[in-house]
Formats: structure tokens, sequence, C-alpha cells
């Protein structure tokens, strides 16, 4: 659960990043519509590859469940941190990339 | 025309949002705790030690002790214990003649001494359970009333999807500190977010009340109440009846072996022995709960008692059992280990917290037009005050419920219903105590008191019980040491809320009209 987990949660600060308010909020720059696009593209990706590793470690019923709890978890803290820690938000999501190799290898 | 449809639906949203508020909020918020209530049983039992599990072990002090007290009853059940709930349940129903239904007698055994712990008379998290979709009332009542609030809900959630225009653009939008737009945004963020868990669990709730307010076979709901044993007997009235020769019942331990083996590993919940002194005698396994997602009702293996054959293996569920065994199954958690039983617990307290927000939101609006006059419109001040003690005041009750556990004397005489009394009388005086103060002062009043109660629970556990938190800690019981601490975090948090509201009263009449923010919100 924890890899799916650092997965969405990277995934949804893909997409926030994606969209232009956010974007320009939290890295001070301007939004060009490639890097949109690759964010989006990124983003979606992690959400969707997290089911593999939910999948794998609890099976198909379980697992879908615990994708779906993730998904909803990931986000909900995400949006909380945002106003109040957004640094912190950032930060988490560049670990939780980091992590994500390594959280491979212990499931594996 | 589509302006008008989205104007109709917010509509709709708004007073069946207002009008089921306050009864949702109480159902979010015990069904919540429902998720736990093995552990809150637990904790409001603690006679029952926890030991490490050993399933060989208690069956077989479970089969000598009932050997013992009931060898001429007419059926045995057996659950065991779980890391969740620590006791060895056995009960047992007298021979009755036919037509007639025996009496049960439930007993709590300590898995290793095989003695009956003289537990408090206590509902437990039980009361929660039985309350969010019960609602203490009289038979079929309250389960209607939950079934229309469940359909309400599953109004508001629709058409607040219509509703909301920008949930794409929004998604990842919240603005704290910006008054009723705070407030908006938060009501918005954990309902989009949390969206799915609650679509799932109106949904479901709907599946399971349709069985329920028409006799069908999943009205077995889990519990320790004689009925839902009895229903789940029901797939076994094939098993022959007694023929009057007594016998010898046969060790169970290797049957639940062989029980288990033939689902591969899967663990028993509960064990069923008919006719146990006689040479008929039967012995039907019943899988765990917690086993699969998807819950089978009658997952049974069925041995001979004296012979120890295997009789039947119930077959694969059919389809519509297995799409309403997935609804049940998701609502109930029951498959959900301690991670993902948190994230259901978050997700429940997200639910509570998007129908709390939403009637302070509703409330706020209007006062912004009432803000110049000094007092409120009658129907105003009446939200007001059962917002008030729909919220604030239903966690005094449940603290209440709590700390009558510990400070009732353990002989008391109906005992446990003096539990859920002082849980109503605390929402009781709440209700009167919002009538009784103005607003904000309600408020912040009802949120310290609370706090006070929630905070002070682990000592008022360690002054009272040999279980306090370095105990259960240093012994590994998590779900006592757990409870402990989540009623510290609630406190907690409930004094974080008393002192923002405080601090709002306190700043508002300057630094805020001046900005003609007036009356932004009401916590909750």
């Amino acid at each position: 659960m924890l890899l799916a987990l650092l997965m969405c949660y990277a995934g949804f600060t893909a997409l926030c990043l994606s969209t232009d308010r956010h974007h320009g909020e939290l890295l001070h720059s301007k939004l060009t519509s490639k890097r949109r696009l690759g964010l989006r593209l990124g983003g979606w990706l992690l959400l969707i590859a997290a089911i593999w590793p939910a999948v794998l470690a609890a099976g198909w019923s379980q697992g879908l469940v615990e994708w779906c709890a993730v998904l909803m978890l990931s986000a909900l803290l995400l949006v909380l941190l945002l106003p109040y820690r957004p640094r912190l938000a950032l930060i988490l999501a560049g670990l939780s990339l980091l992590a994500s190799p390594v959280a491979a290898l212990a499931l594996s | 025309m589509k302006e008008g449809f989205r104007q109709a639906m917010a509509w709709l949203h708004t007073w069946a949002g207002l009008i089921f508020g306050w009864l949702l909020f109480a159902i979010f918020l015990t069904g919540t705790l429902a998720y736990f209530k093995d552990e809150i049983t637990h904790w409001m039992q603690p006679e029952v030690q926890a030991h490490p599990l050993d399933d060989g072990r208690s069956l077989a002090v479970a089969q000598s002790y009932l050997q013992q007290q009931a060898p001429t009853a007419a059926s045995w059940f057996i659950s065991l214990p779980t890391s969740r709930d620590p006791g060895l349940s056995v009960m047992w129903q007298d021979k009755a003649e036919p037509g007639k239904r025996g009496t049960f007698i439930q007993k709590i055994l300590d898995p290793v001494s095989g003695q009956p712990v003289q537990a408090r008379d206590s509902k437990g998290g039980e009361f929660f359970y039985r309350f969010h979709f019960q609602l203490q009332m009289p038979y079929p009542w309250g389960r209607w009333l939950s079934t229309i609030a469940a359909m309400v809900m599953f109004v508001a959630l629709i058409t607040g999807i219509i509703t909301h225009k920008k949930i794409f653009k929004d998604f990842f939008t919240f603005r704290p500190r910006k008054g009723q737009r705070s407030w908006l945004d938060g009501h918005n963020a954990v309902g989009v977010l949390v969206l799915p868990f609650h679509l799932m669990i109106t949904y479901s709730s709907l599946v399971i009340f349709m069985s329920m307010v028409m006799p069908a076979p999943i009205m077995a709901s889990y519990g320790d109440d004689s009925r839902a044993f009895f229903k789940e007997l029901f797939p076994n009235t094939d098993n022959p009846p007694a023929l009057g020769q007594p016998c010898q019942l046969l060790p169970l331990l290797p049957m639940y072996q062989q029980a288990r083996q033939q689902w591969a590993g899967g663990h028993v919940g509960r064990v069923a022995v008919n006719n146990p002194g006689d040479v008929n005698a039967s012995v039907n396994v019943f899988r765990a709960g917690s086993d699969s997602v998807v819950h089978d009702f009658g997952n049974t293996v069925s041995f001979n008692g004296t012979t120890g054959e295997l009789l039947r293996v119930s077959g694969e569920p059919s389809l519509p059992a297995v799409v309403g065994g997935s609804f049940y199954g998701l609502h109930m958690g029951h498959f959900a280990g301690p991670v993902l039983r948190w994230l259901y617990f978050i997700c429940g307290l997200a639910g509570t917290a998007m129908i709390g927000t939403g009637l302070v939101i509703w409330l706020g609006k209007r006062q912004l037009k009432h803000a110049k006059s000094a007092v409120m419109p009658f129907e105003l001040r009446l939200v007001e005050v059962l917002n008030i003690a729909s919220m604030s005041g239903l966690m005094i009750a449940i603290a209440a419920f709590f700390w009558a556990n510990r400070l009732l004397p353990v002989s008391f005489a109906a005992r446990s219903d003096w539990e859920v009394q002082a849980f109503f009388v605390a929402w009781g005086l709440s209700l009167l105590h919002a009538m009784l103060r103005r607003g904000r002062r309600g408020w912040v009043e009802q949120l310290s008191i609370g706090a006070l109660l929630f905070v002070a629970i682990p000592l008022l556990n360690a002054m009272t019980t040999t279980q306090h938190l370095g105990v259960s800690l240093m012994n590994g019981d998590w779900a006592m040491a757990g409870f402990d601490l989540t009623c510290l975090a609630s406190g907690v948090f409930l004094a974080w809320a008393a002192w923002k509201m405080q601090r709002r009263t306190a700043s508002q009449p300057k630094a805020e009209r001046a900005r003609g923010l007036t009356l932004k919100q009401e916590a909750g």
C-alpha cells in the first residue's frame, strides 16, 4: 500500500502543478504548454500505474479497494497541505518520487 | 433552461441537506466509530485481557468449558478471539419443546485460563453500530428513518455534483481564513476528494437496507444478538436431528484445521455445534468475515461431530449474492487490516465533516442578511441551536458514554442501559444549553466541554483500571492504547476548534466589521 500511496501523492501533485493557478502559486513561474502536457500525462500515468503495486500486494479485490483508499487520502492530504505548508507539499512529492523505487524493490 | 435545472438542483441540495443534515451527521459520526466497534468494546470491557492469539488453545478451552457447563444443550456457538476483540465468546442454546426456541446463554472466557471473565455489562462499540441504523427507535421505525436518510443523502450527493460547477478546475482548491468562502471550499474539497467513498457508503447502505426492511436472507447482520446467530444457522437446517443416543463429541481442532485447508488457509470466525452430546452431533465451521472483500453469508464447512467425517462444503455463492456481498463487505469493512481500517475511519470523518460544513454554510449565508439587526429570525435561531446540539452536543454525548462506562460501579443493575442513558441525557442537556446561550458562546462552551471530557479520558482510564497507556503500550495492546490516544487527539482537536471560535468572537467587533465581513462563519 505504501508504494501506491507514494505514487498517488506524486501523481496528484503533478496534476495540481499542471493547472495555471497552482503552478504560479507554487513554483512562481509561467506554465508552458509543453510542460503542462508533460505534468498532466505524468500525473495520470502515476495514478493509474499505482493500481499495479496495490493489486500485486493484496490481490484484485482488496488491491482495488486499497488503491481507491490511497487515491482519496493522498488527494485530501495534498489539498490540506497546500494552503498551509506549500513547500512541504512539494518536498513530500519529491520524496515520494525518490522513495518509490525503494518501495518497489521492497515489494518485489 | 440549463441554468434553471442547475438552480433547481441547488435548491434541492440546500433543503434536502438541511432537513436531514442533523440526522445524517449523527449517522455518519456513529457509523464511523462503528469501524472500530470491536476496539471500543475492548476498551469498555477492560476485564477481558488481551493474549497472543492461539486458535487451537482457544478451541480446546471453549470445548472443555461447554462440555462441563452445557453437555446437553441444543447447540453451542464459539467465536474465536481476534486481534481486535480479545475475548473468547461462547454461547449455548438450551433444549426446548418442539416449536419453541431455547434460551441463549453467553459467556466470555479467558482464552488462556478457560475461566469465565466477569466483564462489566456494557454495550460497547455495538451501541454506535446499532444507533447508526436503528437510531434507538423501536423495530422497524429506526431502520425506515435511516433508510430515508440514506436516500436523501444520495439525492444530496447527486444534486451536489450537479450544482458544483467547477469540479475539476477547483479540484485542488482550499482557501483558509476567508470566511464563508473557506467553508464552501472545505465542503467541496471533502465532498469531491472523498466522493468515491461517499457514493459507495450511501449506495451500499441502500442495498443493505433494502434487504433489511424486506425480510430477505441478508438480514443476518453480524452482531452479538441471538437473531444474527440464528440466521447464520439457517443454511444448516439440513443437519440431522438429535437421535437421543449419548455419544462423545470429537475434539474440534482437527475439523478446524480441515476447514482451513478447504479455504486454502482462510481463517475461521466461528464454530457452531448442533446436538453436542448426541450421536448425531454436527459441527459447522464458519469462515471469518475478515478474509475477503466480498462478504459471503454462509461460507461453511460441516462435519459429523462423532466420526469427524466431512459432510458438506458450501458452494460458490451465486452472482447476485456476490454483488450484494460486495456492497455489504465494502460498507462494513470487515476485511480491512489496521491501515485500511484507519483509512476507512478518515473517510468516514471526511463524510461527517462534509455534512457539518454544509449545515454551517446554510446558516452562514442567511445570517449575513441579518448581520445588522440585533435579533435573529426564529427559523435561523432554530437552525443554529440544532447545529450546535447536533455537532458539538453529539461529541459531548459520546464522551459522556465513555465516562459513564468508567464511573458507573461494575455491579450496578442494568448498567449498560445507564451508559446509553448517559449518552442521551448529555445530548439533551447540550440541546438545552444551546437554547439558553447565544450562538457563538454556545459553540465555544460546548466545544470546550467536549475537549475537556475527551482529553481526560486517558487519565480517567488510568485512574479506574489497570490498563493505562503505559501498560497497554508495553503489552502491545494496540486496541486499548489506540482508543486512549484517539480520545486525546479528539480532545485536542475540539480544543483547537473552541480556541478558533473564541478568537473570532473576540476579534470580530472591530476588525472584521470594518471589512464588511460580519458573522462570517460558525465552526463545526
